[in-house]
């Protein structure tokens, strides 16, 4: 039980802010936006899981926006030239597994600090986007959208997509070697490296697969709408990172829950529907996605200390 | 004779390359733009990058103790909201306001600091989430869209005109980068910031007050913070939430470029006015290409654009170099021994 008190914490707060939402704006839970609210999330939720992975290896990735954007614009340029739907989703994943590959040789290659490498790739993807696309919306053709069915089965898909890869990643997380060795990595290199773990090769792993990730979050987000917007992923990564962070996922490396994650995004995009409804305006939302941040990184330092007290 | 540091430190290796760069930079500009040395242009290069600069020379003590500040740029947003609402909402003069204002940015770098110094947080995610909550702050304070604008000539006469011949706010920029270098280069503060860089276990141990000196360098770039938020609004006569955006960017490559270990402990400020220089040379020089095309569009068209990519590249090159330089280094060393 005291293993999760933070994620417990987390889940505390999402369920009062969901049962003061029940009780002052019960119109909050009707069926059909709800779904659809949620279904807009699932990339953000992909996303996150990928960048707590990183964070857990003790590394950060603020490129996962620009990446997620390139994913897009891949898929829906591969789509709009006539490309089966199947062929476009594995362009956008190859897109992604590349930028991965240039941040991890990076970081794990050269030994480049992560935070100056990624500041540096979101920038040049950001920058490369809008010299191809000039700010263009990209009309996607049709049987792109909700992969060609309708609108209720799409969502179905997209959130039962999102929840599975979930589960199964919160599993391999607990379960598999692969999922040890990461928070191995991020609790002590040193020790990883004299324990034969490859910790390098492990970073290098998980920052391709954190572009892999934004590749499908690109295609779960472009199959919701007969459009694509260039700048569709800038300001993601701090959504992404604010959830692990509130999800209890320690910046410290080797710390968190992929459930936790969970419970951080949930409490946060529910903030600002919340607000909303409680006829408050809405550009608050960054500010709030701040505090939330910092908060938690108080918390986080608040415990550490005491905990050294302790000791 | 006996050389001054200052001399001395020009001629260290990253400084020289620098110069060259910026030597190529002007040849390239010259003969591929159109009015490229003029005088005009070449205040115009300054007068445009002096809140960069301002920016860049603050983070070098930031840098030196292995931290980074990625909120600078956000802060500038809010500062300048701030100041903009100060002026025209509540009709303060604007000398009281740009006061007020740099104690707002020196307030939002204690933020940063309560959390780095205070609570021993990484800086890395504190100032990402300060970067959010000041430029969430500044949009909420403009409701999104509102800015203000109809400043008094005084006030813009600042970010627009020439003192002795040169930009008014270059001489700003030119006190705070020699204040900076005192700090840093000539006082015991400036080098317990290397040592906190090279070690922050050892500084403590040593008995340095290191709390409270990562605490000032953290305030000073909010303060400075604040101060390229004024000039900004000075020069572009207007206050808007999105000032600043993407310039802690710019800021940190400057420093990367001038040769400031990214992992701290060493670095000179002599080399972070020359990274600042060649990258304010770089996005005016494209600007000035008007005769040649790239993807189908005038190069000075997508002046900024290209000037972001290559800013992007060139943080990536310049830190590679560093490490390759550094692994060559030690390699030598072994075979010596």
């Amino acid at each position: 039980m005291k293993t999760y008190s933070r994620e417990l914490t987390v889940g505390v707060a999402l369920l009062l802010l969901l049962a003061a939402l029940a009780v002052f704006a019960p119109n909050f839970f009707d069926g059909q936006p709800l779904v659809s609210r949620l279904a807009s999330q699932m990339p953000a939720l992909v996303l996150a899981v990928g960048v707590a992975l990183v964070i857990m290896t003790r590394q950060i990735d603020i490129s996962i926006g620009s990446q997620f954007g390139m994913c897009a614009v891949i898929a829906g340029t591969a789509a709009a030239s006539g490309m089966s739907m199947p062929m476009a989703m594995l362009c956008a994943l190859l897109a992604g597994a590349l930028m991965g590959v240039v941040n991890g040789w990076l970081v794990a290659g050269l030994g480049l600090p992560s935070i100056v490498v990624t500041l540096a790739t979101l920038v040049t993807w950001q920058e490369v986007l809008r010299l191809w696309q000039k700010g263009r919306l990209l009309a996607l053709p049709d049987g792109v959208q909700w992969f060609g069915t309708s609108q209720g089965t799409g969502q179905a898909l997209v959130i039962g997509a999102a929840f599975l890869f979930l589960v199964l990643m919160a599993w391999a997380m607990k379960h598999l070697s692969i999922g040890r060795r990461i928070y191995a990595t991020g609790s002590d290199t040193e020790a990883a490296r004299l324990a034969g773990l490859a910790p390098k090769a492990t970073t290098f792993g998980v920052f391709v697969l954190m572009g892999i990730l934004a590749g499908v979050a690109a295609v779960l987000n472009l199959v919701q709408s007969p459009q694509i917007q260039p700048n569709s992923g800038e300001g993601l990564e701090l959504k992404a990172i604010a959830a692990a962070v509130v999800g209890g996922v320690a910046i410290t490396g080797g710390r968190g829950t992929l459930w936790g994650v969970l419970l951080g995004l949930m409490l946060l995009v529910n903030v600002n529907p919340a607000l909303t409804h409680f006829h408050q305006p809405p550009y608050w939302e960054k500010a709030i996605q701040g505090l939330v941040i910092l908060l938690a990184v108080a918390a986080d330092g608040i415990r550490h200390k005491k905990q050294k007290r302790l000791k | 004779m006996k050389k001054s540091g200052f001399f001395n430190h020009l001629l260290e290796k990253n400084e020289i390359i620098l110069f060259w760069v910026i030597a190529m930079e002007l040849v390239l500009f010259q003969f591929l733009g159109r009015n490229f040395l003029t005088s005009g242009n070449v205040s115009n290069i300054f007068r445009h990058s002096a809140e960069i600069g301002l920016l860049a020379l603050v983070m070098t003590p930031v840098i030196l103790t292995g931290g980074i500040d990625l909120s600078v740029g956000s802060l500038m947003g809010l500062c300048a909201v701030v100041f903009g609402i100060l002026v025209k909402v509540f009709g303060i003069d604007p000398l009281s306001a740009a006061m007020l204002t740099i104690l707002t940015g020196a307030m939002g770098g204690g933020v940063n600091a309560a959390l780095v110094a205070g609570l021993k947080m990484p800086p890395l995610i504190v100032t990402l989430g300060t970067f959010s909550l000041f430029r969430g702050l500044a949009e909420a304070l403009t409701r999104g869209s509102e800015s203000y604008s109809g400043f008094s000539e005084g006030f813009l006469a600042l970010g627009n005109s020439d003192l002795a011949g040169i930009p008014a706010q270059v001489w700003i920029v030119v006190v705070v980068g020699m204040m900076i270098w005192l700090i840093v280069h000539r006082t015991t503060y400036g080098r317990s910031l290397r040592a906190i860089g090279y070690g922050e276990e050892g500084a403590l141990y040593a008995g340095l007050p290191v709390r409270r000196n990562l605490s000032i360098a953290y305030i000073m770039a909010g303060a400075v913070a604040g101060l390229a938020a004024v000039i900004l609004v000075s020069r572009l006569g207007e206050a808007r939430a999105n000032a600043g955006m993407g310039y802690e960017l710019l800021a940190i490559t400057a420093v990367v470029l001038g040769g400031v270990s990214i992992f701290g402990g060493s670095g000179h400020v002599t080399g972070t006015v020359l990274g600042w220089i060649a990258l304010a040379i770089l996005n005016n020089g494209l600007t000035r290409i008007s005769d040649y095309e790239i993807f189908g569009e005038k190069i000075s068209s997508v002046a900024r654009e290209l000037s972001g990519l290559l800013t992007g590249l060139l943080l990536i090159a310049a830190l590679a170099l560093t490490i390759c330089m550094k692994t060559l280094a030690a390699r030598r060393v072994a075979k010596q021994t």
